[in-house]
């Protein structure tokens, strides 16, 4: 597939080569962390069914009754990643690594609820 | 996931939501034509993986090696799609585009994944064992063990009786 990065500007996005395409052309934008966070979690998911693959022995086919759920786990995780791409809603993984909010509070209310729950916002993430 | 389309125009990019992303983001274009299809077929793909599940769904049917070794020859063409996406000579056929309507039933994943099954295979009790020589000399040393511990002991309290 022809790909090309880019700097968005406003309304309008540029080009690093913007020869692939041609005038006129539709296309579809990505942000590159979210595209690599699903990307490898897809090629990590058929790694994992891969190893399951290599460790299996053809002889023992008695253990393929309790590797296939693990497998089918995968698959159902690889299908997820892969609805996720054409899906509006927020990744889930994104969201949990930007608990922290970086824009103040001025509302004291806020400030106190906010206190009470620091110490779930300092769990290591 | 945050996506946008948009269009060519003099050479650079007119975003149809461009609230979406952030000045200095880092973005990736790809045409959606062939992002599409790159998409579809890997569907297509998971769908047949699903469908060589749906023979194990039956009660009576499990899965068996040719099912296994199917599911693997369709996993490498998955591997496949994904590592040619960022090849700009891969060729798309475009002359169809794939849309899953495979039934949700069917996709559903059941509970703890962990069955009674993976512990049989994690504590190595084989379903149907089959009797190999080294087995039957175990389970008959295991029975002269036993008989020769029984008879030691039955000396020693017969010798105390003495």
């Amino acid at each position: 597939m022809r790909v090309s990065e880019g700097v968005p500007k406003g309304r309008i996005v540029e080009l690093y080569n913007p020869g692939m395409f041609q005038e006129r052309e539709e296309v579809i934008v990505f942000t590159r962390d979210e595209l690599s966070r699903t990307y490898n979690s897809i090629k990590e998911q058929i790694d994992h069914i891969n190893n399951i693959d290599l460790f299996f022995n053809r002889g023992e086919e008695w253990k393929l009754i309790g590797y296939w759920p693990k497998i089918l786990a995968s698959v159902y995780l690889l299908d997820r990643n892969l609805d996720s791409l054409l899906k509006k809603e927020p990744l889930q993984c994104y969201l949990d690594a930007c608990l922290f909010n970086i824009i103040g509070s001025s509302h004291r209310n806020v400030a106190v609820s906010k206190r009470k729950v620091s110490a779930q916002l300092k769990l290591p993430i | 996931m945050r996506y946008s389309y948009g269009i060519m125009d003099r050479r650079k990019i007119l975003l149809y939501s461009p609230h979406l992303f952030l000045s200095g983001d880092d973005l990736l274009v790809f045409p959606t034509k062939d992002f599409n299809k790159w998409h579809g077929d890997i569907k297509k793909y998971v769908d047949g993986l699903y469908q060589i599940n749906s023979n194990n769904m039956e009660k009576t049917k499990s899965i068996n090696i040719t099912g296994f070794n199917l599911a693997l020859g369709v996993l490498n063409n998955i591997r496949k799609e994904v590592e040619q996406m960022f090849d700009p000579e891969k060729i798309y056929d475009f002359s169809y585009l794939y849309i899953s309507t495979l039934d949700e039933k069917y996709k559903k994943q059941k509970g703890n994944y962990y069955t009674n099954d993976m512990r049989r295979c994690d504590i190595k009790i084989p379903v149907k064992p089959k009797i190999a020589p080294w087995m039957k000399y175990n389970n008959m040393m295991e029975i002269v063990n036993q008989v020769s511990q029984d008879f030691a002991s039955l000396e020693k309290s017969g010798e105390r009786k003495k």
